[in-house]
Order: structure tokens, then sequence, then C-alpha cells
């Protein structure tokens, strides 16, 4: 916290800078004190040297485009955003361990020009004033950002939960644009955002948002969804924060809630017992449960539990056949995140054999639906997604009911 | 000689059953498989679970639906006298499937849903349910329709584009809807045998009893259909009602076994084929219950190769039917130089 107050304070100081940025700023900083005395050139020199060393596509860049830093990014693997004078420039990666950056944007503050050599770059202009998100995700993220005011468009208004915005709804000030195939080009276009957000993986084609991005709609392809950690994927708030010119702000949140999960993740490691548990439910004789490669099992293993498949490495989740896991299902202590299903008997209507696990039998069955809200739409994938140290204290108080004996439930309930 | 065949199908019948019980991801030896359908009560449980409530179904559903999916497909072509004809061709399998994108692509937003469920039909029953009512309005149709039609061809034609028809109503329903209710559809038109159990299981072979006993009464029928309408009809036959008793058990079989399986292809196109080369007839008599032996046995093996043994995951039934099975029937057709019975 030390250091966040050490930055909070910093900031204000450096008002040429276009906005506040994580902490690995703080040793720019440094560099920034040092140019003010007589080793300016030299500075530079070995400044633009690292640049060119480090292999970043620097080549078709302006030389005097110099970076003022970039944002801590310590968990989530799939973007990247650096400062430089008068904007800032965000990578999205593709989900590979390799970094390989695919898409860059530009990201513009009010009045400056665009830098030259970002030909392939999309611009956009900050702070967004009228964002179209695509899925629950982005709504959080806006809303953790205190800034889900600024949704204009949804994929579809039936998938949402934050009050903010299901005010907007209500007003009339937000517009269902489609989702995917169904997508309504000429709407958005007319619309005119400042950034249409969508779920997607840069190695994606974009040719199938080239209609809006032609007509001056900048479109992000967000890849969230790919993170393996449940830290990681809240961290994709700090890219709404560039958006929103929000950092400071944000990025003082964020820690907050990386403290309170990492301290409930030693809570949950440390659990002596370790019930066994399994995940989801099998459909049509195949049963796709998370791989090691999933956030979910991260949260499985953070919670102090015996999972058969979180050392297995994969895409995130295995198809497996509804006899392998069985053996599993048959012994286990616990059956978490079922799926669509209220109740017992929706468990057993779905299939008559599922009555046989032994959590069915002794009631230890928990679904993440407590926040489906009147509409449909499960506040889990949305505030869910930015509130890992709730889930977390839920699952460590359905599985340890001893180590957070005050904790009530907000994402989980019992089915009965 | 029919005896020796017969005899010869119904070993391999029994080994493929039991080889389809035996193997599985799970390594289950072969004595203790044995000991479970001996004895089940001595067994380690788990593996009393898999054998009993998994694999078992899984193996009575895949004799099940070759059974039915054959002698349906030996209907339609002989009712049609077209090689190509398979259940599938009067639109009944669309029906069933618009039945289910109704239920899963609607995801309860349709009051007519609650009420349903209201009565405590829920879950799988559900989808049975759509599925059957579906593929029961396109039969109605298609019966209306070829009852005032008096070219069999015509009536093909018809049911052709019915499906058509039906098929694009799914199509845009899919369009305009949300990713994860398409892809639990998509997953369902894989077609699966591994979902059915217990009561289901129960009704399921009942249908399929029904309509194979329907088609095996009227073989005479068949017979006399195959040397066409006007010989048939100086043997006395009624066209239009051996035809609407045709397809009457057509759709019982082709829509039942979609409503609890999902649209499993190939599999009544291929058998009769591989039938007719076999016992080298078109005497319905033989080739109603020799299709029900091939098509169990080919319904079996593609089974046992769907699950990959030894592997964890199971490919879609579908798939593997075709795969399986089309190599096969190129290899006995092109042998034989021509398609028997046409």
């Amino acid at each position: 916290m030390g250091r966040q107050q050490l930055e909070e304070v910093r900031i204000p100081a450096c008002k040429n800078m276009a906005n506040a940025f994580g902490r690995k700023a703080n040793s720019m900083m440094k560099i920034k004190k040092c140019c003010s005395t007589t080793w300016l050139m030299p500075c530079l020199l070995i400044f633009g040297l690292l640049i060119a060393s480090c292999g970043q596509r620097a080549t078709d860049k302006k030389q005097h485009d110099l970076k003022i830093g970039s944002a801590e990014i310590k968990y989530a693997r799939g973007f990247n955003i650096d400062y430089y004078d008068g904007y800032k420039l965000v990578s999205i990666y593709s989900g590979s361990s390799t970094k390989k950056d695919t898409v860059q944007y530009v990201l513009l503050s009010e009045g400056k020009t665009p830098p030259v050599g970002y030909k392939k770059s999309q611009i956009i202009h900050i702070p967004l004033k009228k964002l179209v998100a695509m899925s629950s995700m982005h709504v959080a993220l806006a809303d953790f950002a205190g800034s889900a005011d600024a949704i204009v468009g949804l994929g579809s208004l039936k998938y949402v939960s934050s009050p903010v915005v299901r005010a907007n709804i209500k007003a009339g000030k937000v517009k269902e644009v489609g989702i995917d195939g169904t997508m309504n080009d000429e709407m958005l276009i007319s619309m005119k955002p400042d950034l249409l957000m969508v779920m997607g993986n840069p190695d994606a084609k974009f040719s199938k948002y080239e209609t809006l991005s032609g007509a001056g709609v900048p479109v992000m392809l967000n890849s969230e969804w790919l993170e393996t950690t449940p830290l990681g994927r809240a961290e994709w708030v700090k890219l709404m924060a560039a958006l929103m010119n929000k950092e400071s702000q944000v990025n003082a949140k964020f820690a907050a809630v990386e403290k309170e999960y990492n301290k409930l993740a030693e809570i949950g490691r440390k659990a002596l017992n370790k019930p066994a548990v399994i995940s989801g439910m099998p459909y049509k004789g195949t049963w796709y449960v998370p791989d090691g490669d999933s956030y979910m099992v991260v949260f499985l293993k953070d919670a102090g539990t015996t999972y058969k498949w979180g050392n297995v490495h994969g895409t995130g989740s295995l198809a497996l056949n509804f006899e392998a896991v069985a053996p599993e299902a048959l012994k286990a202590d616990f059956w978490l995140n079922i799926g669509y299903v209220d109740s017992k008997k929706d468990i057993s209507a779905q299939d008559a054999r599922y009555a046989a696990f032994k959590p069915f039998k002794t009631g230890k069955l928990f679904n993440y639906n407590k926040r489906v809200n009147d509409i449909g739409s499960n506040d889990y994938w949305e505030s869910g997604a930015v509130s890992p140290q709730l889930i977390l204290a839920d699952l460590i108080r359905i599985l340890h009911p001893e180590l957070l004996p005050d904790h009530q439930l907000v994402y989980y309930k019992q089915l009965n | 000689m029919n005896k020796i065949k017969v005899s010869v199908l119904l070993a391999l019948l029994v080994f493929a059953f039991l080889l389809d019980v035996a193997l599985g991801s799970i390594h289950i030896p072969l004595k203790a498989v044995m000991g479970i359908l001996v004895s089940p009560d001595t067994a380690d449980t788990t593996w009393l679970y898999i054998i009993q409530q998994i694999r078992l179904p899984k193996a009575l559903t895949a004799i099940v639906v070759g059974c039915g999916l054959s002698v349906s497909g030996l209907q339609m072509q002989t009712l049609f006298r077209n090689p190509l004809a398979g259940p599938s061709v009067l639109g009944i399998t669309a029906g069933a499937s618009l039945g289910v994108a109704l239920v899963m692509l609607s995801a309860g937003t349709i009051t007519s849903l609650y009420s349903i469920k209201e009565l405590g039909i829920s879950g799988s029953w559900l989808i049975i349910l759509a599925s059957s009512i579906g593929a029961a309005m396109v039969m109605l149709l298609v019966v209306t329709i070829s009852s005032s039609l008096k070219d069999n061809v015509i009536v093909l034609i018809v049911g052709v584009m019915i499906g058509n028809i039906t098929f694009s109503i799914i199509s845009i329903w899919q369009y305009f809807s949300a990713p994860e209710l398409i892809k639990d559809y998509l997953i369902w038109t894989f077609g699966s045998l591994g979902g059915v159990t217990g009561d289901q299981l129960l009704i399921l072979t009942i249908v399929v009893i029904v309509g194979t006993a329907i088609s095996f009464l009227s073989s005479k029928l068949l017979d006399a259909l195959l040397l066409g309408d006007n010989y048939a009809r100086s043997m006395g036959v009624t066209v239009k009602r051996a035809r609407l008793l045709i397809i009457g058990s057509t759709s019982i079989l082709a829509g039942g076994i979609t409503a609890f399986c999902g649209p499993i292809g190939f599999i009544g196109i291929a058998v009769p084929h591989l039938t007719r080369a076999l016992f080298n007839t078109s005497n319905h008599r033989v080739l109603i219950p020799g299709c029900c032996l091939v098509g169990t046995l080919l319904m079996l093996v593609c089974d046992i190769v769907a699950q990959l043994p030894g592997s964890q995951t199971v490919l879609p039934i579908n798939v593997i039917t075709a795969l399986v099975g089309s190599p096969v029937v190129i290899w006995i057709i092109v042998g034989r130089h021509k398609l028997k019975g046409f």
C-alpha cells in the first residue's frame, strides 16, 4: 500500500504526462528526474538503444516518441499498456505463453495529434464517452472502473446485471446492437461509439469487423477469457482504466482485490483436509471438466481442494467420456459449478444416474447461480469476473466452513 | 445358406456387444466385466456403476437404434425405389430437430414452455417431448399431402422439400440465438447413444419394437411395391393405404430414435444395401430381420470405435457411423457391380 500512496503523490507532480500509470512507472520517473540534469543526451541514447534492442516494433515509429512508462501487469498475460507523451499504446497478445504482440491500439488523449508510424493500429480517443460492450465481462470492467455510464450499447440487453447499466437500459440510453453474426453494423456506425469492445482471440480473423473499423468505429478484441488465473482475468480492469483515464483509482481498487485474494488463497492452500471436488455436468455422454490451464482450477487449488485434472495441461477444458469422470463423481465430497440447474430435482431430471453421486446423496451441491437476476442474467459471469476474492471466499466457506465462519455466500448457493 | 449367415451374424453380434461393454475409458478387466454381468452383487461399486449405468444402457441403445434406423431406411428405399432414400428423406428428422431447436434455442423464454415445466416435465424429457412433437407434426403434414398424391416420386420430393423448409427455419433461429445456446443445439445434432437410460431406454425399445413389427407385418406390401405401383395394384394392394402404413412406421422409428439420440446419419442408408448384398435377395421377410442384425452389428462397432477404447474422450457417434460405414458400403457395392433390388 505504501508504494501505491507514493505513486498517488507523484502523479500530480508530472502534469505533462497524460495520465497516472502503474507502479513500474516509478523507475521511469527516476530516469526523467535525472534527465533534467546534464545527463540528458546519454540518457536518451541509452533509452533509444534499449527500445531498439528489446526488439519492439520501433522501426516504423518516429524516433522522438519516448516511452515514459508501462502499466504494471502482474497476472494477466493477454495485454500490455505502454505510455508515451500524449498517447498510450495498448498491445493485445495471443493467449499462448510466447508473448507475440498481434494487435496494437493507440489511445489518444483529447486535443493531441495522432502519432506517426502506427498505420496498422486503430486509434481510440480517450477517455471513452461512448462504449459498446459485447460481453458481461466488459460491463464488469467498466463497472469496476466506475464508468458503466459510458456504456451506450450492448450485444444483448438480456445479459446484464450492473444496476447502473440496467437503469440506463430502462431510461432508453442503451441500445441492443446484436451479437456476433447478427450485429447491426448500420446502427453501430450511426451510434458513433468511441470503442466497440468484442470478445475475441487476437489470432482470430479481424475481417468480421472491417466494415465497422473502416467506418471509423474502433474495434478492440479482448481476450480476457483466455487468462489462466482469476487475478489475471480481473487484471483486465487496468485496460479499462487506461481507456477511461482512471489509472490511479482502478489500480488502488485492484491492489485491494489482489491483497484480499492472496490472503484468502493462503488460508485455503493451508487447509489441512482437501476435499475432493467435481465440476460441471455431463451432456450426451461427454463431460467437460476444467483442466490445469483453467482459471477455475486455480480457484479450486487456492480454495484447498483435491481435483483430479488439476495438473493436466491443455486448452482450459477437457472433453471427457462420462465414464472417465464417473469414478471421481461417485466418491467426490463436493459438486461445484453444476450449470443451468437450480435444484436436486433439476439434476435428476437431466439424468437419473447423477443421483448416485456421493455429493448428491450428502447434499453437498453448490452452484454459482445465487445472483441470477429477474431477467436470467448471472452476475457470477459479470461482477464475479472482477471480484475473484469474493468467489474464493465463497469457495473456502463452502469447502472449509471453519476457516471463514462469518462469510456469507455471495455468488454460490446450495442446491436442495 | 442363410442359416449359416444368420448364425455368423448372431455370433458376431454377441461378440461385439460384449466387446462394447468390456471396452471403455476406464480399464475394467474382462473377468470383472463378466462377473458383473453374471452376479452384480459382489462387484466393486464404481465398476458396477460404470457397467450397469453407463456401458450397458449405451450398448442396448446401440442395438435398438441400429435396428430401427436400418429397417426404416429399408422401407423408404423400397417405397420410393430409390437407393439414396433413408429415414431422413421425409423430413421427419428435420421436424424432430425443429422441436429440439425450439426448446434449446428459446431457453425458456416462451411462456408455453413454463407451463410444460409446471407439469414436471423438464430436462431430457422436455427435449424428447419436443422432438417427438416436431417429428409428428412434419409426419402429419407429409401424410396429409401424400394422401392426395398418386405418384410416390412426388411424395419423395414433397418430403425432401418439407425437410428443407424445416432446416431453414432452424437456421434462421440459430442465426438469432446466443452462441452458448447454439453450442448445446449443435452437440445435440452430433447424435449420442450415451444419454438414454432407465425409463427412456424402455420407451425407446417399445417404440422401435412397434415400428419394426408394423414393418415386418407389411413385408408382403413392400415386396409388391418393389415391382412398381401398377404391379402392386394388380396384386390387390391398395397403394395409398400401403404407403400410409409404411410412412407411419418409418415416422415412428425415425422420429422416436431422433428424439432420444439426436439425428444419427448414414446407418439408415447404408445397412439396407449391405443386407441386400449379404443375403442376395429382395424378399422383405428376409431383409427386415437381416437389416436388424446388420444394423445392430454396425452400430455396436461404431460405438466401440467412437469411445476410442483406452482414451478419456468420446467422439460423436455421427462422425463414426459415416467414417466406418462408408468404406464398407463402397467395398461391398463396388465389388458386386450392382445395386440389388432395384
